[in-house]
Formats: structure tokens, sequence, C-alpha cells
């Protein structure tokens, strides 16, 4: 796990291309995993602030897939799609994310929900097949955010020293 | 919070290291290339003694590193450190963060629902 692993020098194999993370929420675990089950809930948090969902297509099954629009708050729309490739109800959700089916770049998050007391801990542990294509999406997650955050230029300016600093 | 809590003790430091202002000014002049210490002690106008502590944070945080060049120690950016702050900046964790604080209000609002029913 990249939360341990990053406090080390000696990362595991899959530290550079792991993304985890975690959340507690105060609410039953059926609760928060219902949030993740249907369209109707989905819609109403999916995305940062400020973000809106137009639904082409939704079945919460494994190998089933939700197809969907995602549109930002500047008027951008981004296309999403998601696949379900495991369910265990109230404990775990494992999907693959791209931006459409057959998505060659798709990569695959696992949600577990743990009771936490009265709470539920969500742990999104997201792991890209390649060290790229992680920082592609933190790249275009980032191009995401940026058009209405304020952190939006530092990240454009990070991302920039990021990849000089790489170049060297 | 296992999750968040060790990554805050790891990160720390690299997000101290950047809140003094003259080491964000080091990092803005390395973006253009390797330095020696006594080219940024004249380009800042700062003392060797002030720059060199600098630089040593920075080092520590793994956001610059350096190689002797001769008689001289050469400064450079380091991809590694700066990774972790652009990725809390810009991309994935903040849309999931995000994401996760409206999913907590629709949480609390369907339970509410839920219990009055």
């Amino acid at each position: 796990m990249s939360t341990t692993g990053r406090e080390s020098q000696a990362q595991p194999a899959t530290g550079d291309r792991e993304i985890v993370i975690s959340r507690v929420i105060d609410a039953p675990r059926e609760l928060v995993f219902e949030a993740f089950t249907d369209v109707r809930h989905l819609s109403q948090w999916w995305g940062p602030e400020g973000f809106t969902t137009t639904t082409r297509s939704f079945e919460f099954r494994v190998g089933s897939e939700w197809d969907f629009v995602m549109h930002g708050p500047d008027g951008t729309d981004y296309s999403e799609w998601i696949s379900w490739t495991e369910i265990v109800p109230s404990e775990r959700i494992a999907m693959l994310h791209g931006e459409y089916r057959g998505d060659p770049n798709a990569f695959e998050s696992v949600l577990t929900f743990e009771p936490d007391g009265e709470a539920t801990r969500i742990e999104m542990l997201t792991v890209f097949p390649t060290k790229e294509l992680r920082d592609e999406a933190i790249e275009r997650h980032g191009a995401i955010e940026g058009g209405q955050q304020t952190l939006g230029n530092l990240a454009a300016y990070l991302a920039e020293m990021v990849r000089k600093g790489a170049e060297s | 919070m296992f999750g968040i809590m060790a990554r805050a003790a790891t990160t720390s430091d690299v997000f101290n290291a950047i809140a003094e202002p003259r080491r964000r000014e080091i990092l803005a002049l390395l973006r253009t290339g390797e330095r020696p210490v006594t080219e940024i002690t004249e380009k800042l106008g700062i003392s060797q003694p002030g720059a060199s502590k600098h630089l040593r944070v920075l080092r520590e945080v793994g956001l610059v590193r350096d190689r002797k060049a001769g008689r001289q120690r050469l400064y450079d950016l380091d991809a590694g450190g700066l990774q972790l702050v652009h990725e809390w900046t810009g991309g994935f964790e903040q849309f999931w963060n995000e994401s996760f604080d409206r999913l907590d209000a629709y949480v609390q609002d369907l339970k509410k629902e839920r219990q009055e029913e």
C-alpha cells in the first residue's frame, strides 16, 4: 500500500502507480454503499463542487456499465465510462474507469467500506497500469479541476516544474 | 483515517519547505537549470549561509538534489518531492476529495430522510 510505502524509501512494486484516498463518513456502511449503487444517488454527488452529470446508461451489476457525461461549471463536458468489475454488497466495489468503452487507458479502482464505530471508512485504491498513465490521470483530473479552482494555476505551475525536473 | 494520517506525516515536510518564500524563489530559479550556490546567492540577493540553509532543507524533503562538479556543488530540482505537491494541488486526489465531500453531505441527507420515515 502506498500509504505505508511512501513513508519509507523502499516503495512497493506498485507504489509509484497507485493512489489511495480515504474518508470517514458518519453513517452506517449500508447507507454509504447504497449511495454508489443507483444513478439517482450518484448524480447527486459525483464529481467536484459545481459539477453535474448526464447519464446515457446505467446498470449496477458486475460487467455492466455507467456511461455518462460530466459537465464542468465552466460548461466543459467530459465523457466518462465506468464498468463494475466486482460488487460485494456493503463491503467492496471494484470498477474500471475510462473515458469511453474499451478505453485502453482505463484504470481500476477498488472501493472498500469498513465500519468505524458508528461511522464508515471508505478507502479508494487506484492502481494504474503504468506510472505514465497514473501521471496522465492526475493531469487530466487536474485539468478538469483547473478551470474553476483557485489552485489551478499553482497546479499548472507545479506540473511544469515536475516535467522540467523529470527531464533533467 | 490511517491513509490520510500516514500521508500527512510524510508530506508535511515538503509543504513546510515551500511555505517559506525564499525557498520558493530558489525553486523558481532552479526551473531554468542547475546552479551553484554562489549564483543562487547573487541572483536572489541572499547571504551564502542563508542560501545553504534553505538548500539543505529543500534537499532533505526531496525538492532539490545536488551533485559535485569539480570544486563546486550544483543544485537542481528534484521531481520526486514536487510530485507530491503537484498531486495535492491539482489532480486526482482533489477530484475525489471533493466528490467525497459531496457524498458525505448527500449521505447525511439520506440518513435524515430514512430516520424520518
